[in-house]
């Protein structure tokens, strides 16, 4: 087994474990942690990938604003940080429709090779040429859409509103 | 040029998705709700990204990690968007316990 495949083995077990934390710890501030660690996870994964500009990204847009987001969506909407969820109890109904889909999609997994495919390496100079480049309208509409959404959500939150 | 598993990453991101809809089904405060949902979308970016490096062909590749980065943005805008309504609904009832919040039922 080579060193990369280590590696992967590794940081899947890691996004398995840190993202059922997230959803199961019932101190929401811990769920934050949780999902922070899996953020940075998953940039490593891309990094394993070779796509180093996705996973500055990831770094950038999920385990920063993302994370502090949420911080800030926990912090205003409780009189302590530090208080507890109540239980909630869980069925064994949604347990089992996650794991039918996930043992759905496991059934196509027969069709792809499992042993070790060699990957490819885009330089982030090739990724960016193309992507500002052939497809640079539809990055600047992606920006508008942005702005909208971002307009749309201070005019949801604005006082005075009821 | 490393070799890794494309089966082992399909498998990953399979389970993530599972995680992430047991989430969604489950939890009933809006921000756990939103981190639900954001790992079954980050199960989806991370697809794009494998099948990208394992491409035999260089423009397809560039698509998966350009789909990627678009994706990336739609969610950090779908938190904004989320936050703003769990802030909106904190407002108007106190809580932000998705199951109390049945004022477009029917």
């Amino acid at each position: 087994m080579s060193l990369a495949e280590v590696a992967f083995l590794l940081l899947a077990a890691i996004a398995l474990v840190t993202a059922a934390a997230a959803l199961l710890v019932r101190e929401l501030v811990h769920t934050i942690l949780w999902i922070g660690i899996f953020f940075v996870d998953l940039a490593a994964i891309y990094f394993l990938l070779e796509a180093p500009f996705l996973g500055v990204l990831q770094l950038g847009v999920y385990a920063g604003a993302v994370t502090v987001l949420l911080l800030f969506g926990i912090m205003v909407t409780r009189k302590r940080i530090f208080s507890r969820e109540a239980a909630t109890g869980i069925g064994p109904a949604p347990l089992a429709l996650a794991a039918l889909t996930v043992v759905f999609l496991a059934t196509a997994l027969g069709e792809f090779p499992s042993g070790s495919t060699s990957i490819r390496a885009y330089p982030p100079t090739a990724l960016s040429t193309d992507l500002f480049g052939a497809h640079g309208p539809w990055l600047l509409l992606l920006g508008v859409i942005m702005l909208a959404s971002v307009s749309g959500a201070i005019w949801l939150v604005r006082e005075g509103r009821e | 040029m490393t070799g890794l598993p494309l089966a082992g990453f399909l498998a990953l991101s399979s389970a993530l998705l599972g995680v992430g809809l047991f989430g969604i089904l489950t939890r009933r405060n809006f921000v756990l709700l939103l981190i639900a949902i954001e790992i079954a979308m980050n199960a989806a970016i991370l697809n794009f990204v494998y099948f990208a490096a394992f491409a035999p062909v260089a423009p397809l590749g560039l698509t998966g990690q350009e789909i990627a980065v678009v994706l990336v943005g739609f969610a950090a805008t779908e938190v904004a968007v989320g936050l703003a309504i769990v802030l909106a609904l904190h407002r108007l009832r106190g809580s932000i316990n998705v199951a109390e919040a049945t004022d477009l039922n029917g």
